[in-house]
């Protein structure tokens, strides 16, 4: 096993990771099925590269066309990738999350993931189309040779640091009294809302932080790889992330984290192994690996809908003694 | 044990004039594809007392109630709660104010346990806002236990104290009612609307219910109460608004509407 | 002023495909609740059915009615043995649709090592063009026009004059109330799906002959238009479905016609955001199943 693999493994563990725990934030604790949510690291990925790259009229990347080429300095490109998530996530909530049924704003989310794809793909002018962005500059890649060890090192230093902020962030949200209006919006929400909680403001606030994370995850995973184009967040990706958070269990980070590990990077990489190993028509294990992640949903859904790890049940200290008491099938 | 909530509750009231009744309906409509379900409402509800609003299955009771407490948009005329128009305030502002409703089917937050379905409802925890939350343990701890003390402190006036820690999904029919109840007091409410509170609940808790609601009444709290089982209704309520098809067909005290003819034609039988 | 007439002619045909695919996605949740995400996934694999007929010699006026087939006794299948399951153990709405979607993702991996990511066409592709005053049309395209019409018409006789009809729109209104009267509510949900399911393969077939070509990563377009114009109509509802393919496929043709072909779909979700901001129940409401309750 050589470094520059590990360091691939290490940073998609941490990327899949941060926008698990984003995704958790939305879906397993306020309960908004964010099917767009690959767009938001989209976002965040296509802002990095345009604010790191030099403008479309420099020599070498003429070849490509698409607006901006700031040639900021890191780590610019991804605060401002966290915040183009963010961005995004406000027009598509207030038409999505205001006045639509959950199950609708599910789909219209879906729908506008799909929209957006097209539109990028089509749109060259704007982020160069199909082909997408390449040539996408690297943290400090000037200081220190991005091909050396070191390097790989500094990139995993980086994004775990990153992994650990959005988990401060994330744990303070979901053990505080706030996560706790969240997590009761999700379990009756017209209930929430007679005591007193406003579920649109909420939603909406939720909306745009996990927008926000996932640009960062965007950022992170644009400026490793050097490239982005519209194959690589079509939405099925998405569906991928909600694989994770129903098999790690839906409502706390710990649960996403092991999702995160168990379906994005587990199940990815013995897929990658596979396909080294040439097994029947080329197109056979990537699609064995999408109906696996189909079984997996619908396996927890019927099973164990609480996933590998329940979300844990908040006990206050001087309550009354409890024992095990039992999870309970709280479909 | 008298319950903080209800207290202050009482002296907030106090600053109102007591002549200006707790809430009033001035010809409320709500109509909803084509169907008119309340025709032109209009009713004073009067302070610190249990008002009774009963009627045949369809009459509009509870679309009603839920007109008032704002939870469905009013088509048509005015809701003033405190001498002040609340038509246009969303449900949520108006709980913040202290209309506070329960609902007819379960509406606990099953995978929250009981003691946090009643911490929701609190209102003033530093901690309750995205901002409070990324401050910190420290910065809204202090609120925390404030408000665990006195939702604790309710429980066990309800009965369900050694329940805290269980999830309230778990709980039985008319446990739930009793959660809904305390969460809806968690608030400070000064006027209660419940929606068939003892609906789908063993008859021992019925009476249970009933004690408490008239301790809450003796308290000062006003309540509004959609009801089926007339002996309740007559138990409890000082007076009463019989509905029927969307319009209210008459008020006063049971025993002054067994008395009149056709409010026993349309509803009382039997 | 040629060209709008042609974007007529072409609306026609469009609205025709459209109307078909619509109305059976829209049946299937006013009637079974159920928000089947897979509906663009089961047209593709009906397409499929006929495209491989179609190679074996067999015309594809027969692979049309064998993707009917197809997708009658596919949407039946996966409804009695995943659908109806996770709704009788109490799933809701919402885990619903996520396991609708998991089902879309497995049916296009299942087909994609047999038909792979290539774009292919039928043989018979566009037949002799006929005039009608302005319009200009080809006989395929007529012959979609004229089928869609005869089984909306069938829809609209099925609802509306047979114990069968009578018995899906009870069911729709209230299942509970239904099953209580005596209407064996299973059987007729199992008619339901074999039925749209069956406008489902059918429209499949038509959307494809209609297309210079189609692809695996077609079903997605089909199932957006299709939505779009069951959203548009007032979700649930079948006449409401019917208009809003009207709406939709004049929409998309003359917008294809006077700025690019590529936005089609696009425009189709701007009318779908459209109807989402300004009137989330739809044009014909009467359920308002769109708005958010309270």
């Amino acid at each position: 096993m050589n470094t520059f693999y590990a360091t691939n493994l290490l940073v998609y563990a941490g990327v899949d990771i941060i926008a698990c725990i984003a995704l958790n934030l939305q879906f397993g604790v306020s309960g908004i099925t964010n099917f767009a949510f690959i767009v938001f690291q989209a976002a965040g990925a296509y802002a990095a590269s345009v604010l790191s790259m030099p403008p479309d009229s420099n020599p070498d990347y003429s070849f490509q066309l698409y607006v901006g080429g700031f040639q900021l300095p890191f780590p610019l490109p991804w605060i401002g990738g966290a915040l183009a998530g963010g961005l995004v996530a406000i027009p598509v909530g207030l038409v999505v999350l205001r006045k639509l049924r959950s199950d609708y704003q599910a789909i219209a989310l879906l729908v506008t993931s799909i929209i957006a794809n097209t539109v990028i793909t089509n749109a060259r002018p704007l982020l160069n189309g199909a082909a997408g962005l390449a040539l996408v500059p690297q943290p400090l890649q000037d200081q220190i040779d991005p091909r050396s060890d070191e390097y790989y090192y500094f990139y995993i230093a980086l994004t775990a640091v990153c992994v650990g902020l959005v988990w401060f962030v994330a744990a303070r949200i979901v053990n505080s009294p706030y996560g706790r209006t969240l997590r009761a919006m999700r379990e009756h929400e017209l209930a929430a809302t007679a005591l007193g909680k406003n579920p649109v403001e909420l939603k909406m606030t939720i909306f745009i932080v996990g927008g926000v994370i996932a640009g960062l995850s965007g950022a992170i995973l644009v400026d490793f790889i050097t490239a982005w184009a519209p194959s690589v967040w079509l939405y099925p990706e998405t569906i991928i992330l909600f694989a994770a958070i129903i098999v790690g269990g839906r409502g706390n980070n710990v649960g996403a984290i092991l999702g995160a590990l168990l379906v994005p990077v587990g199940l990815e990489e013995v897929t990658r192994q596979l396909i080294q190993m040439d097994i029947g028509p080329p197109n056979l294990i990537p699609a064995l690996e999408w109906i696996l992640i189909g079984l997996f949903i619908l396996g927890f859904l019927w099973f164990r809908p609480e996933g590998v790890r329940p979300e844990p049940r908040h006990v206050f200290r001087g309550g009354p003694d409890v024992g095990e008491v039992e999870h309970g099938r709280l479909a | 044990m008298c319950s903080v909530a209800v207290r202050m509750s009482v002296r907030s009231s106090m600053a109102v004039s007591p002549e200006v009744p707790m809430l009033v309906a001035e010809d409320v409509h709500r109509q909803f594809e084509g169907i008119h379900a309340v025709d032109g409402v209009s009713l004073e509800v009067p302070r610190g007392k249990i008002t009774g609003l009963i009627g045949p299955n369809g009459a509009g009771k509870s679309t009603f109630l839920a007109v008032l407490a704002g939870t469905l948009p009013a088509s048509g005329g005015r809701v003033v709660f405190e001498g002040e128009d609340i038509t246009r305030l969303p449900a949520y502002g108006r709980a913040r104010r202290g209309l506070v409703r329960t609902f007819q089917l379960p509406s606990e937050f099953a995978r929250l346990t009981v003691l946090e379905n009643l911490l929701v409802a609190a209102p003033k925890n530093r901690g309750d806002s995205l901002f409070g939350a990324l401050m910190g343990r420290r910065y809204w701890i202090q609120d925390e236990e404030r408000l665990v003390d006195e939702a604790r402190r309710l429980l066990r006036r309800f009965g369900m104290g050694a329940k805290e820690s269980d999830y309230a999904g778990l709980m039985s029919g008319g446990q739930k009612r009793l959660i809904e109840i305390m969460r809806a007091l968690m608030l400070h409410p000064r006027c209660l609307l419940l929606d068939e509170p003892m609906s789908g609940v063993h008859p021992r808790i019925v009476e249970e219910i009933q004690h408490y609601l008239e301790s809450l009444r003796a308290e000062g709290l006003t309540i509004v109460m959609v009801e089926h089982e007339l002996r309740l209704v007559e138990q409890l309520c000082d007076s009463v608004f019989v509905m029927a098809q969307g319009k209210l067909i008459g008020s006063g005290t049971m025993a002054s509407l067994r008395r009149q003819r056709e409010i026993v034609d349309a509803y009382l039988v039997g | 002023m040629a060209i709008y007439e042609a974007a007529f002619g072409f609306g026609l045909v469009s609205m025709s495909v459209i109307a078909l695919a619509a109305v059976g996605f829209t049946m299937q949740f006013g009637i079974t609740n159920m928000i089947n995400l897979a509906y663009g996934e089961v047209m593709i694999t009906s397409a499929y059915v006929a495209y491989y007929l179609d190679r074996a010699g067999i015309s594809i006026w027969l692979g049309m009615i064998a993707g009917g087939l197809f997708g009658a006794v596919f949407s039946f299948a996966l409804n009695r043995i995943v659908y109806a399951p996770f709704q009788r153990k109490g799933t809701s709405n919402l885990g619903m649709v996520i396991v609708s979607l998991a089902i879309s993702l497995m049916l296009a991996n299942a087909l994609l090592p047999i038909v792979t990511y290539n774009s292919v066409s039928y043989s018979e592709h566009t037949g002799s063009i006929v005039r009608l005053g302005g319009l200009v049309v080809t006989i395929n395209q007529m012959i979609i026009i004229g089928l869609a019409i005869v089984l909306m018409i069938g829809i609209h006789a099925l609802l509306r004059y047979t114990r069968l009809g009578k018995a899906m729109r009870a069911t729709a209104a209230n299942p509970t109330l239904a099953r209580n009267c005596g209407i064996p509510t299973q059987r007729v949900i199992d008619m339901v799906w074999l039925i749209t399911g069956g406008l489902c393969g059918v429209a499949g077939v038509v959307a494809a002959l209609n297309s210079d070509s189609f692809a695996i990563a077609s079903g997605a377009g089909f199932l957006i238009t299709a939505l779009a114009a069951a959203v548009l109509g007032g979700a649930g509802q079948p006449y409401g479905a019917m208009i809003g393919a009207v709406i939709i496929g004049l929409i998309t043709e003359l917008s294809a016609a006077t700025w690019s072909a590529e936005y089609k779909e696009v425009v189709a979700f701007g009318i779908l955001v459209l109807v989402m901001v300004l009137r989330p129940q739809g044009l014909l409401a009467r359920r308002g199943a769109l708005a958010a309750a309270g």
